[in-house]
């Protein structure tokens, strides 16, 4: 039975492999299934990532978002599905992958006493063609602290050593995990302006994050994950249309306007009033909607706000919506 | 592609390693506690004993053995006690506790070259320490060595590696940095004993000479004294030594984690 089921799954495996890969994607995930004794980390997920993109994986703690992208570095092996790095499989090009791939780790750390330039130097000669380390410390504006020790930085200084430690190897795909976690809001923002600055120069950017606002502002695509398995893969805006809930859209008539002309539209939930505002509810392009409703009955919208549903309302709807089917599952079984 | 590949790994196989012997140096002289206790306290014990006049007379009416003299083996076998407890396990347990050697291991060069760097500057640490007693006992106290040269290097040898094996044992099987100077503290002392820093083996009971003698530094410490005295050391002691080595770097592997 167990040994069907592996050879099974090694001839859809190889079968795959077979498979004419896309140019334009160069990370492909394949159904990759990791645990750990009996703890599943990652059940079943998928993707394939296109060069040059800033591919976003979040999804709450635990989902198994580290255990995808440690495979994908190759520092573990899944025990079934395959990933191909270039073309490159982590598992048989060990050294190659590494080559091409730098690394920064969620919660790892420096020996204390190293000094910036020392980490650096030492990496760069772990790589066949690294990049100038002085020019690097200087982009990523940390060039002043090169003679600090690592335990003399401050938390932003060392994530941009981070960064810097998974540049210096000049990788093609770079893998940030939890990168802004811990820092101010304006080492945040500062660190967000650095990603952006490494995909300039052409580095394909897998960013694992908690963060919704991080992924809304710097991802091109993102894969949520819940519990081991991807559960929406899109862009942030169209995640956060598609999954985020409804429009909230305010504004101050200049007349009364009759509900009615506004409850009739097509895709308004709600029609509500607050002092001399109207608050309407409502999905798709209902904006427009009531805007050319409103001029059609000769009514001027004064101070115009809308809030549409955002990355962390999908966020939050999609893992718990999932985590309901799942629980359902579970008691029905 | 494959073949210009490997001439790379080639060209540069072994310069990580070197930049990680210098990374691990500076480190060494920046927290130096292994130089503190593995060089600087023998060389300290070395000028406190030669101090002692009572120290520097006969044992007994028949030899002109002193208590200084039998002190030398001992203070050699002190440096690879403090290096294979402190020296070589505390900086790798670190290096693991804060993720440094996962670091490592997602570049192309492998953590074990980090693990090789750090038993290069023990081992440079340990010669120094070596030396120095050495050349200053005979230079300055004018403790009469008599080299079997080939056996001093055999039991030297055979020392470091088994008080080395059990450094890399401490660093395999304790969790955290906490749990690794428990342990250090926990065999200091009776290591110290064992060896004769307290009193040399000579002046104790029998009883436990014998204890003393299976353990990896009393065999240290009688074959590096037959071999300092102009022979070469009986092959208990030797054989000892190899077999606690088995017995550490055994466990030592089995143990071993990276992360």
């Amino acid at each position: 039975m167990f040994n069907t089921e592996n050879l099974a799954k090694k001839l859809g495996k190889s079968n795959r492999i077979n498979e004419p890969t896309n140019r334009s994607h160069i990370v492909t995930v394949d159904s990759i299934h990791k645990q750990y004794g009996a703890t599943i980390a990652v059940d079943d997920v998928s993707f394939s990532i296109a060069e040059g993109e800033i591919f976003g994986i979040i999804g709450p703690n635990g989902a198994g978002k580290t255990t995808t992208v440690e495979c994908i570095s190759g520092l573990r092996i899944p025990d079934s599905g395959s990933i191909t790095v270039y073309g490159l499989n982590p598992r048989d090009n060990h050294e190659e992958i590494r080559n091409i791939v730098g690394v920064q780790l969620q919660e790892s750390s420096l020996p204390p006493r190293i000094k910036v330039w020392e980490a650096l130097n030492l990496f760069a000669s772990f790589y066949p063609d690294p990049l100038n380390a002085h020019d690097l410390l200087e982009s990523l504006g940390i060039d002043k602290k090169r003679n600090a020790r690592f335990k003399q930085l401050s938390g932003g200084q060392k994530q941009r050593l981070s960064i810097a430690l998974a540049l210096i190897g000049n990788p093609k795909i770079a893998i940030l995990d939890e990168l802004t976690t811990g820092l101010d809001p304006e080492a945040r923002r500062e660190t967000w302006t650095l990603i952006e600055r490494i995909r300039k120069r052409g580095v394909t950017v897998i960013l694992v994050t908690h963060y919704m606002d991080e992924a809304e502002r710097l991802c091109d695509r993102v894969a949520l994950i819940n519990h081991g398995r991807v559960i929406a893969l899109d862009t942030p805006a169209a995640l956060a249309a598609k999954e985020g809930g409804e429009i909230h859209m305010q504004f101050m008539p200049s007349a009364p306007v009759d509900d009615k002309v506004l409850t009739a539209l097509p895709g308004v939930v709600s029609v509500e009033h607050r002092g001399n505002r109207i608050v309407v509810a409502g999905s798709g392009d209902v904006t427009t909607r009531v805007l050319s409703a409103l001029l059609k009955v000769g009514v001027q919208a004064a101070d115009v706000q809308v809030k549409s549903g955002n990355l962390e309302d999908a966020f939050v709807k999609l893992t718990q919506t999932n985590d309901k089917i799942i629980t359902r599952e579970v008691s029905q079984q | 592609m494959t073949a210009k590949d490997s001439d790379v790994t080639l060209q540069k196989s072994s310069k990580p390693f070197w930049e990680l012997v210098k990374i691990q140096g500076k480190l060494v002289l920046r927290e130096p506690y292994s130089i503190i206790f593995g060089v600087a306290m023998p060389i300290f014990l070395l000028i406190l004993f030669g101090s002692v006049p009572t120290f520097r007379e006969p044992i007994s009416s028949e030899t002109t053995m002193t208590v200084f003299d039998l002190y030398l083996p001992i203070l050699l076998v002190t440096v690879l006690i403090m290096i294979g407890l402190l020296g070589l396990p505390i900086p790798v347990v670190r290096d693991r506790e804060i993720g440094w050697l996962r670091r490592i291991s997602t570049t192309p060069v492998s953590p074990a070259n980090l693990l090789a760097a750090q038993l290069t500057i023990n081992i440079i640490l340990a010669t120094v320490g070596f030396v120095t007693l050495v050349v200053g006992s005979s230079l300055i106290f004018g403790v009469n060595i008599v080299f079997h040269i080939p056996g001093f290097f055999l039991s030297i040898a055979l020392a470091t590696i088994a008080m080395f094996s059990l450094g890399i044992l401490i660093a395999a099987v304790a969790p955290s940095q906490g749990a690794a100077n428990g342990m250090m503290m926990a065999l200091l002392y009776p290591l110290l004993f064992f060896a004769g820093v307290y009193v040399p083996m000579q002046v104790l009971p029998s009883s436990l000479q014998t204890v003393a003698s299976f353990t990896p530094v009393g065999a240290a410490v009688k074959a590096l004294e037959s071999s300092m005295q102009g022979n070469f050391p009986s092959i208990t002691p030797l054989l000892v030594m190899t077999a606690y080595t088995a017995v550490f770097s055994y466990i030592a592997i089995h143990y071993f984690r990276w992360e």
